[in-house]
């Protein structure tokens, strides 16, 4: 459990442990939290995205990298639209905002725990509109082709933004609920490769430039 | 450990010069440089005049009054109309005086006046005061007095004529160019500077208040009653607070991210979701846009049902911005819509609809009963 607000922190650490799970580490901050992950070994960070130090989305890269199999719910305040979308894009799997309530925390949780792809309407419509951004952009002859949503990923993340829970999207399209549920796996999947393939793109770009100069 | 903060300072930076201060000390430089040439070509023919004395004391009067305007020029209060006035008399009145101060056939055979190019400098006083008519005004006064002094239109008369009319126009003009470009920078690092000053009090409010507001919601809601209401309270208070904090101001050119409109809907029943990057519209668009999705908000709360959420969804398809708002509340018919719309008792829609075609745009409108209403604007940016 990683929060700069010693209030925030005890909190949730509390629901969390008379919710049935272990709080193994809390961290006040983005550093402390990548420094003791490997010994308190998380299952699930849960992480608040304006950190001291360290900002919660260089925490998620971090950690993710150290682990690829720790999963990070953030859990922030509404409203932080692009920090959100980067921490996804930096491999959180989940997004919660701090107005929820106790049980959709819990829920948030186990679901992360399990590898489940925690979707507010928020996180729907940034994701939404990151993907409409990286279709309108010129791409460049040397990136890789921008990432595609099918129609129904599309479809099945405005339903999700529209607020409809994964069993009523269901309803209404006429698929099974763990079908919704890959739907939404598979967007942020391209959305994490993508990043990925650019960083390294970024990385050799810049390496091949300190050659050269 | 003071003295040791103070020495690592940067130096001081020079006051920033404007560009109103740096023209007319240019043009207080051009001035002297213009006075010690007409001094140098007058050394070198004062024995040729009809009147050298009177040549001498006309340069004596240039000499002060090229004091005097340094001066004057030098304070702002004092660059008017009457002081521009009296340096384009004495101008004139120098380039005027040559004729009987020179020999006549040296005139006639083309000889130079006697403050040469000092004679210009009121005319781009006039140009940097005024602008260009100004500065053209102004060179019709020399040439006229250049004209008198030669006293016929002789083809280096008629040169340097058009040379006073071309600088006192692009001088004047360019002039007014550049105040222009500096008033826009100035409006520029003025929002700039809002802007940052909002970055850190959202920074601020986000590391205090926010976080209380938000602790106080939750556990208002966990523990019922009396507290949940208080806690309801807090919950819509953070939201309202921070959506004023990270509200974005309008851009220079009047656009305004319709994000930041959108935004201020949110409350404990309604969720906003928006793309990560700014959805940028003509501010008067924007404003409609955002008015109809209030009409449409408004219509949840008074019909969809007390317990009814709504989710609003700001989406930018190519050259469209489109905007969901769904409810979960009871929901109706479509046909008793068609049948009020035909009745022509139809607050529902009629707000909705009227502003988005305005705007070029459209609305769709579908509700089930039992499984609440969804609105579909789409508006061409």
């Amino acid at each position: 459990m990683v929060d700069d607000h010693p209030m925030w922190r005890e909190g949730v650490a509390r629901d969390l442990t008379e919710g049935g799970f272990e709080v193994v580490a809390t961290a006040g901050d983005g550093a402390e939290a990548v420094r003791r992950a490997p010994a308190a070994r998380p299952q699930v960070v849960v992480l608040d995205l304006q950190l001291p130090v360290l900002s919660g989305v260089e925490a998620t890269r971090q950690l993710i990298a150290a682990d690829p199999s720790v999963r990070v719910l953030v859990l922030s305040a509404s409203g932080e639209h692009a920090d959100v979308l980067e921490a996804v894009k930096a491999g959180a799997t989940g997004y919660l905002v701090k107005s929820a309530s106790r049980e959709e925390l819990l829920d948030a949780v186990s679901r992360t725990a399990v590898g489940e792809a925690v979707f507010t309407p928020g996180l729907a419509g940034l994701v939404l509109g990151e993907f409409r951004r990286l279709s309108a952009a010129p791409s460049t002859p040397s990136g890789p082709p921008a990432p595609r949503l099918t129609d129904r990923e599309t479809e099945v993340l405005r339903l999700v933004a529209k607020g409809l829970s994964y069993k009523q999207i269901a309803q209404r399209l006429v698929i099974s609920h763990r079908t919704v549920q890959n739907h939404v796996q598979n967007t942020l999947t391209k959305l994490q490769l993508h990043n990925r393939v650019e960083l390294v793109r970024y990385a050799i770009e810049q390496g091949l430039d300190d050659e050269l100069g | 450990m003071t003295v040791a903060t103070a020495t690592l300072r940067p130096p001081e930076q020079p006051a920033d010069v404007g560009i109103e201060t740096a023209v007319w000390r240019a043009l207080a430089v051009f001035r002297v440089l213009g006075l010690l040439y007409a001094i140098a070509v007058y050394l070198r023919r004062y024995d040729e005049y009809a009147h050298p004395l009177g040549g001498w004391l006309v340069l004596a009067l240039m000499a002060g009054w090229t004091v005097i305007t340094a001066v004057a020029y030098g304070r702002p209060h004092l660059r008017r109309w009457p002081l521009l006035g009296a340096d384009l008399v004495v101008a004139v009145g120098t380039v005027v005086a040559t004729r009987f101060l020179d020999d006549a056939d040296r005139i006639a055979a083309g000889a130079q006046t006697l403050p040469v190019v000092w004679a210009a400098t009121p005319v781009l006083a006039f140009a940097v005061r005024g602008g260009w008519p100004a500065g053209v005004a102004a060179a019709s006064g020399v040439g006229v007095a250049d004209l008198v002094h030669r006293g016929a239109l002789t083809v280096p008369t008629a040169d340097n004529i058009v040379l006073l009319l071309l600088a006192g126009a692009v001088v004047g003009y360019t002039v007014s160019l550049a105040r222009r470009g500096e008033g826009a920078l100035a409006r520029a690092l003025a929002v700039q500077a809002a802007a940052s000053e909002r970055e850190r009090l959202s920074r601020e409010i986000h590391d205090s208040v926010l976080q209380v507001l938000a602790l106080v919601g939750r556990r208002g809601q966990e523990a019922g009653g009396e507290a949940a209401e208080v806690g309801r309270l807090a919950a819509d208070q953070e939201r309202a607070l921070r959506a004023l904090v990270s509200a974005a101001p309008e851009t220079v050119d009047g656009e305004v991210d319709l994000r930041a409109l959108l935004s201020a809907y949110a409350t404990s029943s309604v969720t906003v979701s928006t793309p990560a990057t700014p959805v940028v519209l003509a501010a008067a668009r924007a404003r409609e846009v955002a008015a109809a999705v209030g009409a449409a908000l408004a219509n949840v709360t008074a019909h969809a049902g007390d317990a009814a959420r709504a989710w609003v969804l700001l989406e930018e398809a190519g050259s469209e911005v489109v905007v969901s708002v769904r409810d979960d509340g009871r929901g109706f018919d479509c046909d008793r819509l068609e049948e009020a719309r035909a009745e022509g008792r139809l607050g529902v829609s009629a707000s909705i609809e009227g502003r988005v075609r305005d705007l070029g745009g459209t609305a769709v409108l579908e509700s089930t009963p039992g499984a609440g209403t969804e609105v579909e604007l789409r508006v061409p940016k």
